[in-house]
């Protein structure tokens, strides 16, 4: 060893990477007189693309000579959009968390009217009023900051242990990555916990200093709260339905599905809208039924109680609504992406016996199968039921994209890929191989406008492949985009150095597992390959989407704790400014049982109302996710599969988790002493 | 003489076992042996000298070809093309005494692939475009030009003198072990004639240089910690080769040697006794720190030389950290006292130790 280095960037590649002199490395890699990069580096000053003129007539024509930054673009592409997708989706639970803080904070003025009455009637002024609330906000957005910054550590270490775990399952030896905190990002942490508290305090701090001492003091309700005009709702949830529809409609921004977000975010605003107008509509008309219904007193005056402190209840059940659509819309656009990948793989990995290099489980797939390995299937089973996939990288215009070859006459015979016009497989790969065509992915029809019938002109290593398109086929393994043609068209402009994997359709009676201890026998070790099962490959498949999801998964638990949080907050501030109504209630005869039953029933109805608000916008925001944001992100159409049955467990565990978080709030409207609670507010 | 000698950075600690070692008097053939020796481990060529242009500035000019054997083995058939059994690398550095500045550029590339290499019949060297060749009527002509220090150097050397063999007929015993030893031959006072620039500035120039080659496999005691070698031309024709070994405890090990070449070429092998080096002054690196004698009072009685060695430009610090892993003061002086001249000094492990280096 000459020595050790300590890579700033990329450090989980170059954590395993060793450095060897390049007459080794051609020697250890059989690859004696060959290269399979030169990078240069320009003096300062040197214009880049003169260079490159250079270098393109120095290099064999069939070498690529390119800037490095179109490289990395391409790869940074999907990691861009990846990246782009989870700050949204963090952004919405920022979202989350300002409403309950708001919540928070509203039940700590409501807590304290007495107290801040006092305070005012004493002379202190609605500055001093409104400095100390701030600061109150502050530290709870501080504390919170604090809080999540050391949660995301413990995430993270948590998430990279998962992944490690599997890829060091396999790869021995695979060295730690070290998480890093830089100081900027928990100080941002710190600040956006800050930020967002202290926008959170506006509205309970407007309502403290408005509220006049004099009114504070008697407990009686706050006299400028009006009835919320529900006609005004309507317009304002209009307004931002129509907005939601029309930016779902705009184009993605620079590649990034921006305006879909954006539109998401408008569907959480017209949820916050109509909150508050239907519990006022539940307050009336919900409670008629019960009028007349002895048993019917506690949910009455339940509903005479939200719409009395409406506000805070509709802060209550906004919060509720938007967890609850939150989990929603995270559910429904995992599950269908998972349904769809599903039935694609049901429907497309048809072959008994894939082949392909050894490869650790990180998905990226590296090296080639070794020539051999193809002689040694055929020969073993037979040219008609091998379809070796070779790729290589060819260019539309400058983009790169990956331009494949595989057998179509034995897909033709076998078939199962699904294409985007319905026809059969069987004709599909019969017509492109009569009429020299190419069958292209649908991200790469989705990037480059690209119809079934359209004519497609390629950059290869040997010059221009100009193909007639016969159909595109659903695809959801590749972002950059891809072009397959017959395998032996490819084989024309591309040596043949290995196909990329070996797919083996074996006859009707013939046992895989067995044909492939036969293939590993004849190979006798001899090239590091992995034969996976048909079942073995199609549970990768589901295991690295599981694992790609999994974070998304975990936002969901948050969203439905959220949920939770949220009502216990709004109940107990519900308590705090029911305090007298319900001591009347004692008073006049009301067991604790009944007094406990009205604030659980409070629960309720805030648990249904948020609930069902929550359900309906987050099947709109899932929508807008599986229609427009995957489609921009990655170019993949999935089809529309809410997951029903969980949908529906979803919002009734919310309902019950609501129920649940009310009997604290319950508990102690019971334990309630009635006298002393008249006296105070008398 | 042993100027140099710095190891090759990319080559790690190399054992000598498979190379040829140095034990006796070599058997000479000219000019085969003026070519490289891939038998043996290190190797080098060393051109200074002094140039004066016609306004009369006076520049100083090093150009330096270091060979590093790393397989004494012979090729296997079906390796790389890139496998290279050896390594060359270059220093090029000019200083101009009226302003103080000395420029410095290096390279080191493998002896693979055309992209470097020196032939085993005579002085011809490559390392890419710097060159250093003999030709058939005995001039050396050298050329090399940096880009990025804006140097280029375009020389013809006319030996005024014959070749020297230092030591016992060539033989320099460098460490009291057997093996531990060069092959060291000088032309000591070489005509100069070309162009020279520095920063982008090119003059015709003319002077006198000085010639080493130096080959062997395993050159220093293991407790040599650098060295402070000379090479004087004295103004009175003769020419004073003087090298002293430094211990790691500062003292001089038995091994320093010098040579006294008097006018007509005739020598005189001077041992550890014969001289005394005395540094009078000192000067300190403002990049490195390194702290290096700057004056010498040099003392030979039986040639009665009792002179002051002072640097010409004393900020010659050369950082090779890129190509031979060292940092070194080397730089043009001038003498003064019993008998005038000028020269060129080199100053060797005041950065960092040698020790264990090769």
């Amino acid at each position: 060893m000459a020595g050790t280095f300590f890579p700033q960037r990329f450090a989980s590649v170059w954590d395993r990477v060793l450095i060897v002199d390049v007459a080794l490395a051609q020697e250890l890699f059989g690859k004696v007189g060959r290269l399979d990069r030169i990078e240069l580096v320009p003096r300062p000053g040197v214009d880049e693309a003169r260079l490159a003129a250079a270098a393109r007539l120095l290099v064999p024509p069939d070498v690529t000579v390119e800037p490095p930054q179109a490289r990395a673009a391409t790869a940074s592409r999907m990691v861009r959009a990846l990246q782009f997708n989870l700050t949204a989706l963090s952004g919405v639970s920022l979202f989350v968390g300002a409403v309950l803080v708001a919540t928070t904070l509203a039940t700590s003025v409501v807590q304290r009217r007495g107290v801040l009455a006092l305070a005012r009637s004493l002379g202190a002024s609605r500055g001093q009023i409104a400095r100390s609330l701030l600061a109150e906000a502050v530290a709870i957005g501080a504390l919170g900051g604090a809080l999540g910054v050391a949660g995301g550590v413990l995430g993270a270490r948590a998430a990279l242990a998962s992944v490690r775990s599997t890829v060091a399952a396999v790869v021995r030896g695979v060295p730690a990555t070290e998480i890093q905190l830089p100081l900027w990002l928990a100080a941002g942490g710190l600040l956006v916990g800050v930020g967002v508290s202290f926008l959170a305090a506006i509205l309970p701090l407007a309502e403290a200093v408005r509220t006049p001492p004099v009114q504070g003091l008697v407990g009686e309700r706050p006299a400028f709260l009006r009835r919320p005009s529900r006609r005004r709702a309507a317009a304002v949830a209009s307004a931002f339905a129509v907005l939601a529809v029309a930016l779902a409609r705009a184009p993605a921004w620079d590649d990034l599905p921006v305006a879909a977000l954006l539109a998401s975010m408008a569907l959480l605003g017209v949820l916050l809208t109509i909150v508050s107008p239907v519990l006022d509509a539940l307050a009336r008309h919900a409670a008629a039924p019960f009028a007349r219904a002895a048993e019917g007193t506690q949910i009455r005056l339940a509903i005479a109680a939200l719409a009395a402190g409406r506000r805070r209840a509709s802060w209550g059940a906004g919060a509720v609504g938007v967890a609850v659509a939150l989990a929603v819309a995270i559910g429904t656009m995992v599950h269908s992406f998972r349904a769809t990948v599903i039935d694609w793989t049901n429907q497309g990995m048809r072959a008994d016996v894939w082949i392909r290099p050894l490869a650790a489980t990180t998905g990226v797939q590296v090296g080639r199968l070794d020539p051999e390995v193809v002689q040694v299937a055929e020969r073993l089973f037979g040219k008609d039921v091998i379809d070796p996939f070779h790729t290589a990288t060819a260019y539309v215009g400058t983009q790169p994209i990956t331009l494949a070859g595989g057998e179509f006459a034995v897909v033709a015979r076998r078939g199962g890929v699904t294409f985007r016009d319905g026809r059969d497989s069987r004709t599909v790969f019969a017509a492109a191989l009569e009429h020299r065509a190419a069958v292209v992915g649908e991200p790469f029809a989705t990037r480059f406008g690209v119809r079934e019938g359209d004519t497609i002109t390629l950059h290869a290593a040997d010059g221009t492949l100009t193909r007639k398109v016969e159909a595109v086929f659903y695809d959801y393994s590749n972002q950059q985009g891809m072009v397959v043609i017959d395998r032996h068209d490819f084989l024309r402009h591309y040596p043949d150095d290995g196909p990329r994997e070996l797919a083996l359709f074996l006859p009707a009676g013939v046992d895989p597992a067995a044909a492939r201890d036969r293939l590993l026998a004849a190979l006798g070790g001899r090239f590091l390959v992995e034969a996976l099962l048909n079942r073995e490959l199609r549970a990768e498949v589901v295991a690295i989407f599981d694992r790609t999801f999994a974070i998304t998964r975990a936002l969901q638990a948050v969203a439905a704790a959220v949920a939770v949080l949220a009502v216990l907050t709004v109940l107990f501030a519900l308590l705090g400014e029911r305090r007298r109504d319900l001591a009347l209630l004692r008073a006049l005869g009301g067991t604790r049982l009944q007094v406990g039953g009205v604030v659980a029933a409070q629960a309720a109805l805030l648990g249904v109302t948020g609930a069902c608000g929550g359900l309906a916008v987050g099947l709109a925001i899932g929508f807008v996710l599986v229609k427009v944001v995957n489609v921009q992100s990655f170019g993949w159409t999935l089809r529309f599969l809410p997951p029903w049955p969980s949908l529906a467990v979803t919002a009734a565990l919310v309902t019950v988790a609501c129920l649940l978080a009310g009997l604290a709030p319950a508990l102690a409207a019971a334990r309630m002493h009635p006298a002393e609670a008249l006296r105070e507010e008398g | 003489m042993l100027r140099a000698l710095r190891l090759l950075a990319i080559a790690p600690l190399l054992a000598t076992a498979g190379w040829e070692t140095v034990v006796a008097p070599p058997a000479l053939h000219f000019p085969r042996d003026h070519g490289a020796h891939p038998a043996f481990r290190i190797e080098w060529w060393y051109v200074t000298g002094r140039l004066t242009e016609p306004g009369g500035r006076w520049y100083g000019f090093q150009l330096t070809f270091f060979r590093q054997g790393l397989d004494p083995g012979p090729s296997v058939p079906g390796e790389s093309t890139l496998r290279a059994r050896q390594v060359l690398a270059a220093h090029l550095a000019v200083g101009d005494v009226s302003s103080g500045r000395t420029r410095l550029a290096e390279r080191v590339r493998r002896v693979a692939g055309g992209l470097a290499g020196a032939s085993t019949g005579d002085l011809d060297l490559f390392l890419e475009n710097w060159t250093m060749r003999r030709t058939p009527e005995g001039t050396i002509v050298i050329a090399a030009s940096d880009r990025g220090t804006a140097t280029d150097l375009r020389l013809e050397l006319t030996p005024a003198k014959p070749l020297v063999l230092h030591g016992e007929g060539g033989l320099s015993p460098k460490g009291p072990a057997p093996g531990t030893a060069s092959v060291y031959l000088s032309w000591t006072r070489l005509d100069v004639r070309g162009t020279l620039a520095i920063d982008g500035r090119a003059v015709q120039a003319q002077g006198h240089a000085w010639f080493d080659h130096e080959w062997g496999t395993s050159q220093l005691g293991f407790d040599v910690a650098g060295w402070d070698w000379f090479g004087l031309r004295l103004a009175d024709g003769r020419d004073v080769m003087l090298y002293r070994l430094r211990r790691e405890d500062g003292s001089a090990a038995s091994e320093s040697a010098g040579t006294l070449v008097e006018p007509d070429g005739s020598l005189r092998h001077l041992t550890a006794a014969d001289f005394k080096l005395e540094a009078k002054t000192w000067w300190t690196s403002p990049r490195t720190g390194a702290r290096y004698p700057a004056t010498f009072h040099v003392t030979v009685p039986l040639a009665g030389l009792d002179a002051e060695v002072r640097p010409l430009i004393p900020d010659s610090e050369l950082d090779a950290r890129g190509s031979t892993g060292t940092v070194y003061w080397e730089g043009p002086v001038a003498v003064a006292g019993s008998a005038p001249g000028e020269g060129y000094a080199e100053l060797t492990g005041y950065a960092a130790s040698m020790a264990g280096r090769f």
